[in-house]
């Protein structure tokens, strides 16, 4: 009999825990997010600007280890940042920090630019940027022209990410662009036959529109960035009408790539070359078409190690009548297509923006969730199956390379239909269990939180860069628990042109501690810690001071 | 004129204008200004003088513009006959086959349009004309099928392909049905009803009431290479990847030259980790649909998988350079006036 007990212990140390279906509610109103956002016509849309907008932050401004939200408003509105009171509640702080810009504002992104321990806030716009310096923690500054970040005409800018691309331990600043676009020239609804869908006169775009090039702006250390676009290589090819930015190291070589969703054009995959170059590389590695050799509709794009083999996937949101996008990647940034046989194939009626992997069980492997709504309003009068608002998609990772739709169990908050654009995932309360905060057109956001406790256990891991940026933005992470070893990495921007919360969050299983933790800093040293305990939110500061900081 | 428009003429014009008398000058440049009855009176009087097969043949084409035709068809057909490869031949041969068509000579008209089409292939208006020509042809065949088999399955059929092509999935459905329960023995009925299925709704239940109508078709007609792979297709969907390698390996063996199937049955061998399996059916896609785009990028990812990174490389940039829209595509009409704006 002992010697059957080990045994029978290790078995339940690696079993899976048993499948409990989430209840996602959407609290906003009663946590205080009850403004509406305004992002142009509700019954019609004349522009296509009116169809892009917006995306959502978690940003953790005043350091008081709770995240807080920020919502991106269109023409009309205004952004507005929201402090998280710890109790699942938040208060409105927008004029009280000094966030005072509007316009169409489309994407924002987080990270300290500045390394001085306080994380910074840029938004993008229609029309000029906007960096925000976090004045510790207390109040934000608009610092975009004295960063050198003005423009010299008016860009449709979209995502964004901070990226260190030079390991430099400064964080630099990636921003997509969708198109040129001028109400004043811009053809009228019905125009051409780029101005129509299912036979309706819709607004004009992006099909017919001219195209505009993405940006790379370098961070000089010095509080100023230069604009590198051209150099770079990120400029070209500009025959792509880009939108959601994902960054991460995909060929696992210590340099962080930039991919990014483009709208019936080819995705693009800017591939480091580790001497402040890029080389666009998307279709070779298969991350460009769908599996047809088609450009789909690409809104958002998220990453994960989906399959636990170790490499970082990428799953991109399309338009409806296409599927959404899984890639698999076979390690070295080779991928492949994997919609079909990982069960994603289905929900072909929705237009998807924000995405994102997150594991809402605990169980240890990332589930899926999609934030729908299409960009004309006019369809609702077709009475087909495809609508205006629509309800999001949840899938749970089985854990076998496939996935389960399972939307209709879960709860509430998923099936409430608005025409959704950006979503982001963070820990609000700090118990384990992730929330999705989703802006809504010309509606209140949804905070989507889970009534029901995950069962598995989980570890939320924050991370400080000391030689690295302090964002720790890039750095890689592996935790082994319950004999799986999971991979993430701190990333900026992401999803449809929105931030999760910059903490990493694992979900650990039946594990109740954390064998160890490896950290590969930007740059290059390697940092593990062992033996921990699971259940918390853990805080790690870049060791550079022993030999395995190995820079 | 309303038979033959004056945006035709100018090239001719500009063309003939040099070598001519200034009596059949001044005809061909009153005809295009449209002063056809000066132009008429002009080509009367050149042919006074002589036979001179220009002004024959714009006589022709006058007559032919205001309501003439049975005068002008002789003309018309020695002037399309006569003038080889100038475009005066081309102008002729459009009139013909207009007044072909207004004289119900409709085998003559095919004729015409069909000779038109060989030497004028890339021409706008002979195949508008030619279009227009076999829309009328549908038109009187289906108006006379209505009329005199209105009960036939056949009419449900017809009726359910029309509802198809302007996007009406429910009542194709429906008509298919109809003709199914009159015909049920009809190969393609099956068939065609479970892809407005498929094309009806996004929902996976149609997967399901799709799936039978493709067996069934099967069950008509064992060697139908198109219904293996439907049936494949909507097992894919429904992640049975298993089952459906059998249909594809069937649908490719009855019919080596259905390029999708020849796809899809390599990607399912791809995942199966047989790349090597997967390559010369890929190789074979590309060589029967050359601008298949889906065929070149599966090729050029199969051979990146299988370390043949120079094949790969020459497959993108054929991959790269379909992606490209032709020369002259409205896109790019478009793209570049809205450059010229901001």
């Amino acid at each position: 009999m002992w010697r059957g007990l080990p045994f029978v212990l290790g078995f339940l140390a690696a079993a899976p825990s048993p499948s409990v279906n989430p209840d996602f509610r959407n609290i906003a109103r009663e946590a205080g997010l009850d403004r509406s956002f305004p992002n142009g016509g509700a019954v019609s849309k004349k522009y296509i600007i009116e169809t892009t907008g917006s995306g959502v932050a978690w940003i953790d401004y005043n350091n008081d280890g709770y995240p807080d939200a920020f919502v991106i408003s269109g023409e009309g509105g205004a952004s507005r940042l929201y402090r998280n009171n710890g109790n699942s509640t938040f208060t409105g702080v927008t004029a009280e920090v000094g966030i005072t810009r509007s316009g169409w504002g489309q994407g924002a992104c987080v990270g300290d630019y500045d390394n001085d321990g306080y994380p910074d806030l840029f938004v993008t716009y229609w029309g000029q940027n906007v960096l925000y310096h976090n004045v510790k923690g207390k109040r934000f500054e608009d610092v975009t022209e004295r960063t050198n970040l003005l423009q010299d005409h008016r860009r449709y800018n979209t995502g964004c990410a901070f990226v260190d691309y030079d390991n430099d331990g400064h964080l630099d600043l990636f921003v997509s662009n969708y198109l040129k676009f001028d109400p004043a020239t811009t053809p009228k609804p019905g125009a051409n036959p780029y101005c129509w869908y299912r036979g309706m006169p819709v607004n004009c775009g992006p099909r017919g529109l001219p195209f505009e090039s993405n940006l790379l702006y370098h961070n000089r250390g010095d509080g100023t960035f230069s604009d590198v676009s051209v150099s770079s290589g990120v400029a070209t090819p500009n025959q792509s009408y880009c939108l959601g930015v994902l960054t991460g190291d995909f060929n696992g070589d210590g340099w962080p790539d930039i991919f990014v969703a483009c709208d019936q054009t080819p995705s693009l995959l800017y591939m480091n070359q580790k001497n402040g170059k890029f080389s666009e590389e998307a279709l070779l590695r298969g991350v460009a078409l769908d599996e047809n050799g088609n450009a789909l509709s690409g809104m958002g794009a998220t990453a994960a190690d989906y399959d636990g083999d170790g490499n970082l996937d990428i799953f991109r949101s399309n338009f409806s009548d296409e599927r959404e996008t899984l890639y698999r990647n076979r390690g070295g940034a080779q991928f492949d297509e994997t919609t079909s046989i990982a069960g994603l194939a289905r929900n072909t009626r929705f237009v998807g923006w924000g995405c994102l992997f997150f594991d809402f069980d605990n169980d240890g492997w990332d589930d899926l969730f999609l934030a729908n709504g299409h960009v004309f309003p006019e369809v609702d009068r077709l009475n087909i199956d495809i609508h205006y608002k629509d309800r999001s998609i949840l899938y749970r990772n089985l854990g076998n390379g496939k996935f389960l739709d399972i939307s209709e169990q879960s709860g509430p908050g998923i099936l409430e239909k608005h025409s959704s654009r950006g979503a982001a995932a963070a820990d609000i309360a700090n118990d384990g269990s992730l929330a999705i905060l989703v802006n809504n057109q010309n509606e209140p956001p949804s905070l989507l939180k889970n009534h029901n406790k995950p069962v598995g256990n989980w570890v939320l891991l924050q991370l400080e860069g000391v030689r690295a940026n302090r964002s720790a933005i890039g750095a890689l992470v592996t935790v082994t628990a319950g004999g799986r070893s999971q991979r993430n990495e701190v990333r900026s921007g992401g999803s449809y042109l929105s931030q999760n919360d910059l903490r990493l969050h694992f979900g650990l299983g039946s594990a109740q501690r954390i064998d160890s933790v490896e950290i590969r800093w930007p740059g290059g040293g390697v940092q593990t810690l062992r033996n921990l305990d699971a259940n918390r939110v853990i805080r790690i500061r870049e060791d550079v001071s022993s030999a395995q900081a190995g820079h | 004129m309303r038979a033959i428009k004056r945006s035709l003429v100018p090239l001719a014009l500009s063309a003939l204008a040099m070598a001519q008398p200034s009596d059949l000058l001044d005809g061909l440049q009153r005809f295009q200004r449209g002063d056809y009855a000066g132009a008429e009176a002009q080509f009367r009087d050149v042919l006074k003088k002589g036979d001179d097969a220009t002004a024959r043949t714009f006589l022709a084409l006058v007559e032919a513009g205001t309501g003439r035709c049975r005068e002008a068809l002789p003309d018309l057909d020695k002037g399309f006959s006569d003038n080889r490869g100038a475009d005066t031949q081309r102008l002729a041969g459009l009139a013909l086959a207009q007044c072909q068509i207004r004289e119900s000579r409709t085998e003559d008209a095919f004729r015409t349009l069909e000779r038109l089409k060989t030497l004028y292939p890339d021409d706008a208006d002979v195949l508008y004309q030619t279009a227009r020509f076999y829309m009328g042809a549908w038109n009187q065949t289906v108006r006379e099928m209505f009329q005199k088999n209105p009960a036939s399955f056949r009419v449900n059929q017809l009726s359910a392909e029309v509802f198809e092509t302007e996007s009406k999935y429910d009542a194709a459905i429906d008509e298919y049905r109809k003709a199914l329960a009159k015909s049920p023995q009809t190969i393609g009925l099956h068939f065609r009803l479970g892809r407005a299925i498929l094309m009806q709704s996004h929902e996976a239940a149609a997967l399901r009431e799709a799936l039978p109508e493709f067996e069934a078709e099967l069950r008509l007609n064992p060697r139908d290479a198109a219904a293996e792979y439907e049936i494949a297709q909507v097992l894919l969907a429904e992640q049975k990847a298993d089952d459906a390698l059998p249909h594809l390996q069937r649908a490719a063996d009855l019919a080596p030259d259905f390029p999708e199937a020849l796809i899809a049955l390599a990607k399912c061998r791809a995942e199966h980790g047989q790349n090597a399996a997967a390559i010369p059916l890929l190789e074979h896609a590309v060589e029967l649909t050359p601008r298949s785009q889906a065929a070149h990028l599966a090729l050029m990812l199969a051979y990146r998988n299988a370390g043949r990174a120079q094949d790969a490389q020459a497959q993108k940039e054929i991959v790269d350079k379909l992606m490209k829209p032709p020369e002259g595509e409205f896109s790019e009409f478009l793209k570049k006036l809205g450059e010229r704006n901001p």
